[in-house]
């Protein structure tokens, strides 16, 4: 559900590397994994918490909690084109999941009151909160759904990689397999994080993402 | 019995990050006489000026009364946050207030560099209040942070900020005591949270980092890479404003000269954050102040007068 071949429009995005890699920054498989480190532990003490947070309050029916994780992640993201990516992923994983989950609770699954929450501007309709509700209701563990997101996250930037750095995919495989290795420290972390305790720290990307989003270079949506 | 302060009490033991630093220091115990500071500083306007109407504070923060030293707004009053204890010590807690009523302006700093000294068995905490009323304009522009070996701070800012109102709130990090036996990323860590609402309650944005360098390599492309020094700096302004500033502002890696900035828009709207990342003060302070300049050119339509030589 987390890879970048899912029709949720993953493979439209780089989180910052076109840039990276337009400057030389990142260059090769060294660099790569450097750059793919940084993103995977943002991700993981921010979105994937969001995504936790969501899965929890779909476990125990508390919708507006929902709402409230959604309203919060988007205060957390200081980028406008980072905004646009967890939106548009956001609200397409929410629209399958109505479709894919048509019979789970009959018409009252949480996806189906979201989407129309989206839809009225009630909820941002951010990705991560989206894979929270999904994985809940496909049935499927808390812990499954973090590395699940922590994949999806690795995946994005090697995929982007394989279109914008000189690396193989056999180097992308590599840097995938050694850095998943971090995940279950990370999730024993985020998982008892709340809200208030979600953090990021990634200067460098920021000023990456500033200058694609400065710039005119658009293989990718960021 | 313990003697406390009457400042407001300031408590962190609850962060996850902070959970192996909560025993008492071997020295003076937390939150006491002398480690609990507190700060209240109130701007309004009186006779078409603006003055500093409240100034409540308790040891070690210092804030004498306000000058008024700025060449291209002479009628802005301007402080100076000072601390008698020296360096943030182990069980320091801060509180400090500054509130801007409507149509004040004011500029506040720090008269030296913020030093976080060693620490060994707890940590130092500051808790922020920045209220800002209708078309009041603050510039808060403190010198650098250095966190020495060990020390773990952790720090809470919350604005409420009205959207005719504009904040410049900047702050800057050092690796750390660069010249002292090349002291770099070795504190044990650094939390910092700054949160903005609308005096209605309307949440806007919310940025918290932690930095841990024993967890985590610094080094590592994307987080510092090769620099030593990073500004963060908030603006919260109404968009048509938040629109010039943005527009005049580069976003670039200057690999020459080893300094890079960028800069984004706030959710909901509410402003600008601009990062600066370089390897030593001077440049870095150089260029916030170049950004402050900008937004006080967007707001007030003067620039910002030339540092003084001996900053």
């Amino acid at each position: 559900m987390t890879d970048s071949t899912f029709p949720v429009g993953t493979f439209s995005f780089s989180n910052g590397l076109e840039t990276a890699a337009q400057i030389h920054l990142v260059k090769d498989a060294d660099t790569l994994e450097q750059y793919t480190r940084s993103v995977a532990r943002q991700a993981a003490y921010s979105d994937g918490v969001a995504a936790l947070i969501a899965y929890r309050a779909t476990k125990s029916g508390d919708y507006d909690a929902i709402i409230e994780i959604d309203r919060g992640i988007m205060l957390f993201k200081m980028n406008d084109e980072a905004r646009l990516m967890l939106h548009r992923m956001g609200k397409k994983l929410a629209e399958l999941g109505v479709r894919l989950f048509a019979d789970t609770n009959g018409k009252d699954n949480f996806f189906n009151r979201w989407l129309k929450a989206i839809n009225a501007g009630i909820s941002p309709g951010s990705y991560p909160v989206a894979q929270g509700i999904a994985f809940a209701m496909a049935g499927i563990s808390e812990e499954n759904l973090f590395a699940s997101h922590q994949y999806g996250v690795i995946n994005m930037v090697l995929s982007a990689a394989l279109r914008c750095v000189r690396v193989s995919h056999y180097d992308t495989q590599e840097i995938l397999y050694r850095i998943s290795e971090d995940v279950p420290k990370m999730y024993e972390q985020a998982r008892v994080m709340t809200f208030r305790d979600m953090n990021s720290f990634v200067p460098e990307m920021d000023i990456l993402a500033s200058m694609h989003e400065k710039g005119n270079m658009r293989m990718f949506m960021n | 019995m313990r003697h406390y302060s009457d400042a407001p009490d300031v408590n962190f033991d609850d962060a996850p990050e902070m959970q192996p630093y909560l025993a008492q220091p071997d020295a003076m115990y937390v939150g006491c006489p002398g480690k609990r500071g507190y700060l209240n500083l109130g701007f309004e306007v009186k006779n078409g000026k603006s003055i500093m109407r409240e100034l409540d504070r308790r040891a070690p923060l210092i804030v004498q009364q306000e000058l008024y030293f700025d060449e291209e707004m002479p009628d802005m009053p301007c402080v100076y946050i000072l601390s008698s204890g020296g360096p943030n010590v182990d069980g320091d807690r801060f509180r400090q207030n500054i509130y801007l009523k409507e149509g004040s302006q004011a500029f506040v700093s720090t008269g030296a560099a913020t030093k976080l000294a060693q620490m060994a068995r707890n940590y130092s905490g500051m808790m922020q209040e920045i209220k800002l009323e209708k078309d009041a304009y603050l510039e808060y522009l403190p010198e650098p942070i250095i966190p020495c070996r060990d020390t773990r701070f952790i720090s809470d800012t919350r604005m409420v900020v009205d959207p005719t109102a504009t904040v410049f709130y900047s702050e800057i990090y050092m690796a750390g005591r660069k010249y002292h036996n090349n002291e770099l990323y070795v504190y044990d860590i650094l939390s910092v949270c700054t949160h903005g609402e609308r005096p209605d309650g309307q949440q806007l944005f919310r940025e918290k980092f932690v930095i841990d360098p024993n967890q985590v390599n610094v080094r590592q492309i994307g987080i510092m890479h090769s620099y030593d020094v990073f500004a963060n700096v908030l603006v919260l302004t109404p968009e048509d404003k938040a629109e010039v500033i943005y527009k005049d502002t580069e976003a670039y890696i200057d690999e020459k000269n080893h300094i890079a900035a960028g800069i984004t828009h706030l959710p909901n709207k509410a402003g600008l954050l601009y990062k600066v990342l370089g390897v030593e003060p001077g440049p870095v302070k150089k260029v916030v102040r170049e950004f402050c300049s900008r937004v006080r050119q967007a707001i007030k339509g003067k620039p910002l007068p030339p540092e003084f030589p001996w900053r």
